[in-house]
Order: C-alpha cells, then structure tokens, then sequence
C-alpha cells in the first residue's frame, strides 16, 4: 500500500519502506501511524512533567511577586534572548532537516541537523555561563543562598525554581541532543530514505518539544 | 479451527503454545510476546502481593492490643508505609493491566502482538527495577512517611526514604510505557470489521486507565524527583522555613494519586464488564454506557484531587469545588452498576468461583463508592478525615473491588492462559473464605473510625479494642482465603484437567483461539463480523464464528 | 493478510512529501523572531498588570507556530492532535485548581511574608 500523498513515491523507495514493516504490524501506514501517536503520547507526558515545576513557579511567583521581580531583573536579558533565539533557529534548521530527508536530499539534511546540534551545544555553554555566574554571586537554591543584593522572602525560591526548571530544561537539550546525533549516524549510514524517514520525524518532534519549554521559560524567568 | 466445547468433543489441550514455543530462561528474558511477558507480571505483582500482605498482617496483629504487642512504635510507622508503598505501587497500579492487559488485550482486538513489544519488554524491566529500589529501601530499614510521603516530613526524616522514591519514579516511567503501548496498539491493531462500538468491554476499560496513566504518571514522577532533590541538597520548595508551601506537595501528590485510584479501578471494573456478560449468558445491558462511563471516570477523575486536603489549609472555596466534582464521579460508577445488574437481570446466571467474586464485587463497591460520596462532603469528612472510616473506604475499593477485579480475571482466564481448569468446589470455598472474611475486616474499621479510631496510630484507647480484634480475625480469613487459591491454582496447573478452547463458553474474541493461544495468537487474523459479547438465548442455535 | 476494512487513520496522517517547499519554515522562524523581539522589548517595561498576559500571549502564539508548523500538526491525524490539547487541557486545570486554592485562602494559612490573598477575607 503506497503512502497517501500526491507525490508518490519511487519504486525503490516504496520497496525500503516495505523493508522496515514489522512483522506484527499490517501496513506501513499503520505502523507510521502507531509510531507517530506514541511520540506524541510521549511528548503529551512531557508536557506534565514540566507543568509541575511551572506549577511550582505560579504558585511562588504569587506568594512572592515583589522578591520574584527583584530576582528576574538579576537574570541576563542578554544571554536569555541570544538563547532563545538560538532555540528558535535550531527547531528551524531541524524542521528543514526532516524535509530534506524526506525529499531525499540527504547531505543538506545531515548538514542541518549538525547545525541543529551545534545549536544545543551552544545553549548549553551560554547556560553554562550562566549558571557560573550564579555560583560566583550566591543566586543558589535554598540553603545555599546567599546573594546579599536580595533579601525579601522568596529570595531562595525563586532561585530554586530556576535552577529546576532550567536545570530540567538543560537535561532535555542533552537528552534530545543525543537523539539527534543517533539520528545524524543512521543518517550518514544511509539508513533513511523518502521511503523511511520516521526516526529523523521523531527526533525533531523531541527537539521541538524542548524549544517549545523554552519558548514559555524565558519569559517567565528573564522577562516579567 | 476453534468453536465453543459441545457435548461430545473433548477438549484439546494444544501441543505446541506459547508457553513451549520457545526453551529456555533466556527466552523468557528476552521475549517479546505479550503473553510470556504477562506471565512474568504474574509471578512478579503476586510476589509483591504476599510482601505487602504480609505487612498488612504485620498491621493486623499489632493492632490486637490497644498498647505495644509485637513491635515498637517506629516499627509501626514503616510498616503502614511499607504496606501502602508496596501494595499501591507494586500490586494495584500494575497488576489488572500488566496480567491482563498484556494477555488479552492483543487477542480481543484480534493482533499478533501489542504495538511495540519490546517497549513492553522494558516496562516489565522498569517495574522489576523500580520493585528492586524499594526491595533495597526495605532492606536499608524502611521508611516511615506513610505511602503519601508528605512534606515536609518526607522531606527531613532520617528513614531510607531515597532508594524508595526513586524506584516509585522507575515504576511510573513503567506505568507511562505500558499505557502508551496500549493506547496506540487500541488505535492501530484492531482487526478487520472491529470499530469501537464492537470492542469488548475490558479493552474499553484499559483504554481509559491507559490515558490517565500516560497523562497523570509525569506529575507523580516530577514530586518525588523534587522530594528527593529536597532530601539530598536541601533546596526548599516544600520547607516552610525557607517560605515553601507544604501544601503545595500535596496538590503535586494528589494530581496524580487521585486519578491513580482509578487507574487501580477501572481495569478491574473493565474485567467485571467482560466476566459478567460471559457468567449471565446473555448481551451486556448498555454497552455504550459502560464505555463512555469508563472514559467519564478517566476524565472526571483529574479534577477531584483536593477532596484528599479538606483539612489541609485549602481554602473552603476550593473545598467546596472538589467535593461537588468528586460527587460527580459517582455518577459514572453508579451508571455502571446499574448496567451490571441489568445484564444479571433474567441472564442464565453461572454460579462460579468467578460469580461469587462478582456479587461481591458489585456489594463492595456500592458501599465503599457510597461511603466515597459520604467522605467527599467536606464537614462529614472533617469528622472522618484520617480516622478508620477513610482507611475503611479505600480498602472497600481496593480490596472490595480492585482485588474482586483481579480474582475475577484470575479465574475466568485461567483456562485460557494455560489450558486447565481449577477445582470448582474449592473455588467457592475460597471465594467464601475472601468475602466474607473482607467484610469481618473492614467493616469494623468503618465503625472504629467513625467512633474517632485515627488511622496510622500505633495505639489506641481501649475502647476500640474490640473493633480491631474481630478486624485482625477478619483479616486471617481472608488470609486463609488467600491462601488457598494459590494452592488449587498451583494445582490445577500441574494436574487440572484439560480447559479447552472456551470452556465457559464465552462470546469474548479472545476464547477464538486455542487455550493456551499459539504464540502468533491466531493461525489466522479474526474477522470481526458481530457485537461484542453476543449471546444466543438458550434454546437457540449456538452460532458458531470459524475463523 | 486481510485488507482493512475500515479506513485507516493512516492514509490522513503522513505529512506531504514535498507537498509544500521550505518557505514556510522560514516565514514562520521570521515571525517567532519577530516575536521574540516584541516580547523581550514589552516584558523590561513596567506596564502594570499587563505584564504577564502579555507575555504569556506571544508565548503562547509562539507555542502555537511551532506546534502547527514546525511540528506539523496542521497536517497531522486526529488522534495526535487530541492528545496534546488533552494533556495541555489537564496542565490549566492543575495550575487554575491550586489557584482556585491560593487565591481564596485565608491569610493566616499563607507562608509567612507573602501579601494577603486577592480573594475575600475567610
């Protein structure tokens, strides 16, 4: 059964398509189907998981609005908006690498994904900076607090916030980063086709997830 | 190939079936069918059963003196814990879905297998880590926070609470992963002719526990990971004198445990749906009912968390909201047992081990669902909140209806998994040995809560005392009764007669195929062509569906 | 093997090979650019109440973009599309029910340094 859009696919690639049906699915369209629900079953499961520590923010934010303002306003507008950003541009370059896979341009698709991953690593170092900063100052979670310039109650928790929710934040960007170099080696293996290209699709879903955490952190955190 | 067993043909006990397809311990490891991985569930939740039994028993007998009688008062504390964690965590939450789930769910929807069974084979590997975890919290010497870790309790207690938690996150991460595959293989698997107006009714059920696992598990995952960060580096979130709000733990807590009771019900109403068509003979009454009413549990559910902290220092209004919520999920229960007993109505009834379960089943959760309604109106619960008559409820649904559930599955599938049928006569015995047993149990404990017993106290004024003797002796019934299924099951494994195909002639697809089911399920992919849970009337013709 | 006999949700679900170019990728990372900007030069600014449902609007149209686009649920099965409302129907109704809760309680119960709530005194 060929896949249902206008542009139907090749012979060759039909037949790599067919190459990948697992024995207890009927159809491929079935299985990409089966696999593209689950992933955003998952993402559906991420969504929570980060929605407790924005709980967590709303609730303290309103407890504390005077310290929580004070404390936003020692974040770096400058380094928040470059990674921001920089988030952005790497969710486009790896939507542009799923289409380039997809219509079989394959070394444009495995280029943008090294951008894509290139990116990461670039939000990493900058949250690096960061976080290095915060060390330095005594901007640190609970116990550890001791920044001088801000005392109003609330202080520690607000830093306590920021810590867990970019630190789980950061811990997404790795996680979906090293998806990403698993796709980009099956990638240059010359695993993926027009005919199969699913794997390259759940990477960049994964990856758009984290941009989109991002996209409702920042202003939270940096901004307001 | 398969048709319902008739007077004059003996039944067949298939040569080769999953259970020898392939040898091996290694092929069990490493297998990827459903019902080789349901079976190691089996093995694995009833072992946690016993464990966490045990320490109920260690409760019971403790609780026979109004003073200390066999173990200190710290002692005490990690063993309501310990029965808590390891009943809810490692039995309830896993068990209907993990046995049952993976057994029958590819079979009734007429598949080779779950959508992805090697993320099934892993679930099964979280739940044997996460299980392992807490073993090692145990072993440590326990915890004493009570299975509801609240902060900021939780959070500085000296007790091996880490190891604990941890493992209570691997085990969702489980749970998450068992849900996912079952929602997308309801989805993708079903066989030809079958919509999902002709799905049978546990698939129904496991649906709608499956959505509340996928969607309520990250929560429960984010609050013990934030404990624990607060255990290891002091950070505050719930710690009152670092200007963090306790009460916040317990919103985060019951966001998912509320909606996680129901992923503890809804398998075992989903089981009691399908058995009770089979034991009555006759077509389920308002199919469309109880499958809608499933889906209204599953989303009603999430709204309903705050009727746990009435008396924690939420305000009245959010009080007020949550009890009118938590009244509304009533509804669909209740929309259910009528349906129940409308099909029992004028059916060819059955009586059987499994029959015996369902009327218990259906007396137990009509009082506990009740007695929920009673605990959800805010200055009632005042009076009862943390006292016996709650520990009651819930033992009435987790017991009364959770494990009816699974006792209900056990026996009704049992021919079906492994091709042998057990003693009728000592299934009644023991039938008789758990429900009576349950209700000389728990029904003194709604009345020593109700006279102000508080729960999790380790002593109490003497005139309680007579309540908790006959609930201890209550207890060691159903102990016995326990007991004794196990042994005649283990028996008939070994020596019971042969099952046959559908032994209790049941409309259910998955009795289309050999008992014990080849290992690619059906010689032939199933084409669905008629309602689910159809009956003949007797005297009829039997219709015979060849495949 | 038996053929479907019922329409597979499938045949809605595979996005279009090469049905539409890369310009739309790069109209809508200009327009989350855009945004970017419009949200860091408001959010600084003291503008009162305003502050932050004007900050969680553009986010939330950022959100939008790429969830439609970049994510393909514009093009995407039914199913998929259900799922992801559901779950973010579930994170308002976690963050709305606590604040059902903050909102209205009594001074007394809030933690200690934190102005008394907006709601009526109970």
């Amino acid at each position: 059964m060929s896949s249902s859009d206008a542009h139907a696919l090749s012979p060759a690639h039909e037949a790599d398509r067919q190459r990948h049906l697992a024995h207890h699915f009927d159809t491929m369209d079935t299985q990409e189907y089966a696999v593209r629900l689950a992933m955003w079953l998952f993402l559906g499961t991420e969504v929570l998981l980060f929605a407790g520590l924005f709980l967590g923010y709303t609730v303290y934010r309103h407890f504390y609005h005077e310290t929580f303002h004070e404390a936003s306003r020692t974040l770096s507008i400058v380094l928040g908006t470059t990674n921001t950003i920089v988030l952005i541009t790497s969710s486009l370059t790896v939507a542009l690498a799923y289409w380039a896979v997809k219509t079989g341009k394959n070394g444009l698709g495995a280029f943008l994904l090294v951008v894509t991953i290139l990116c990461a690593c670039g939000f990493l170092v900058i949250k690096g900076f960061e976080y290095h900063h915060k060390f330095e100052e005594g901007m640190l979670p609970g116990q550890f607090y001791h920044y001088a310039e801000i005392t109003g109650p609330g202080a520690n928790l607000y830093f306590t916030i920021y810590f867990l929710t970019t630190g789980l934040h950061a811990f997404h960007v790795i996680v979906g980063m090293s998806v990403l170099i698993w796709v980009l080696a099956r990638l240059l293996k010359g695993h993926f086709s027009p005919g199969y290209y699913y794997p390259v699709e759940l990477g960049a879903l994964y990856w758009h997830l984290v941009d989109l955490v991002w996209i409702f952190l920042f202003p939270l955190l940096y901004l307001i | 190939m398969s048709q319902s067993s008739d007077a004059e043909a003996a039944p067949v006990y298939p040569a080769v079936n999953y259970l020898n397809a392939d040898r091996g311990v290694w092929s069990w490891l490493s297998t990827l069918d459903h019902k080789r991985i349901a079976l190691m569930y089996l093995v694995s939740v009833l072992f946690f059963f016993l464990i966490g039994g045990i320490f109920a028993m260690a409760i019971r007998l403790e609780l026979l003196t109004p003073g200390p009688t066999i173990m200190s008062a710290n002692t005490y504390n990690r063993m309501f814990t310990l029965h808590g964690v390891v009943m809810i965590f490692m039995f309830m939450i896993p068990a209907i879905p993990g046995v049952f789930g993976n057994f029958c769910l590819p079979l009734m929807l007429g598949a080779k297998d779950v959508a992805f069974p090697r993320l099934n084979l892993l679930s099964l590997y979280l739940y044997w880590t996460g299980s392992l975890l807490a073993v090692t919290a145990m072993a440590m010497g326990g915890l004493d926070t009570g299975w509801t870790f609240y902060a900021p309790y939780s959070t500085t207690t000296p007790t091996t609470v880490f190891p604990a938690l941890l493992g209570v996150f691997i085990l969702g991460f489980s749970s998450i992963l068992t849900g996912l595959n079952f929602i997308v293989t309801i989805h993708t698997m079903r066989a030809p002719g079958l919509g999902w107006m002709r799905l049978q009714l546990f698939v129904w059920g496991i649906y709608a526990t499956s959505i509340i696992q996928v969607l309520a598990t990250p929560v429960i995952g984010l609050t013990v990971m934030l404990v624990g960060i607060e255990r290891i580096g002091g950070f505050g979130l719930f710690d009152p004198t670092k200007g963090g709000d306790p009460v916040l733990f317990q919103h985060m807590f019951w966001f998912y445990s509320h909606p996680a009771v129901y992923i503890m019900v809804l398998p075992s109403m989903a089981v009691v749906s399908d058995a009770i068509a089979a034991f009555s003979r006759k077509n389920i009454f308002g199919y469309k009912m109880i499958a809608y009413s499933s889906l209204g549990i599953a989303f009603v559910g999430f709204f309903a968390w705050g009727h746990h902290m009435f008396v924690s220092g939420q305000s009245p209004f959010d009080n007020g909201a949550f009890a009118a919520i938590s009244m509304l999920v009533g509804v669909f229960t209740a929309i259910k047992v009528f349906n129940w007993v409308g099909t029992l109505y004028r059916g060819a009834i059955a009586v059987t081990a499994p029959f015996v379960y369902i009327c218990g089943f259906l007396f137990f959760i009509v009082f506990g669902g009740m007695t929920g309604i009673a605990v959800a109106t805010v200055s009632l619960d005042v009076h009862w909140h943390d006292t016996y008559f709650v520990v009651a409820h819930f033992h009435f649904i987790m017991v009364g209806a959770v494990i009816m559930g699974f006792l209900i599955a056990l026996h009704y599938w049992f021919p079906k998994m492994f091709g042998k049928k057990y003693n009728e006569g000592w299934g009644m015995v023991a039938a008789s040995f758990i429900v009576l047993g349950f209700i000389a149990t728990f029904i003194p404990q709604f009345l020593a809560g109700n006279a102000g017993m508080p729960r999790r106290y380790y002593m109490y004024p003497e005139r309680f005392e007579a309540l908790n003797v006959a609930s201890t002796a209550g207890a060691s019934l159903l102990a016995i009764g326990f007991v004794i299924v196990l042994i005649y099951l283990i028996y008939a494994l070994v020596r019971g007669p042969i099952a046959g195909d559908n032994p209790w002639d049941s409309g259910g697809i998955e009795w289309m195929t050999t008992s014990p089911p080849p290992k690619e399920n059906f010689h032939e992919t199933p084409i669905i062509d008629r309602d689910p849970h159809s009956y003949q009337k007797r005297g009829e013709e039997v219709e015979h569906v060849v495949i | 093997m038996a053929q479907d006999a019922h329409p597979s949700p499938a045949a809605k679900d595979a996005p279009h090979a090469g049905g539409h170019g890369i310009g739309r990728y790069i109209a809508v990372w200009a327009i989350l650019l855009v945004l970017t900007i419009t949200t860091v030069a408001t959010g600084r600014q003291d503008l009162g109440w305003v502050n932050l449902p004007l900050a969680l609007t553009i986010a939330c149209i950022k959100a939008t973009l790429v969830v439609l686009f970049f994510m393909h649920m514009s093009e995407s099965a039914g199913a998929n599309r259900l799922v992801f409302v559901v779950s973010l129907v579930f994170v308002l109704v976690m963050i709305f029910g606590v604040f059902g809760d903050l909102w209205t309680r009594a001074p007394m119960t809030l933690p200690s340094g934190s102005p008394s709530t907006l709601g009526p005194e109970l």
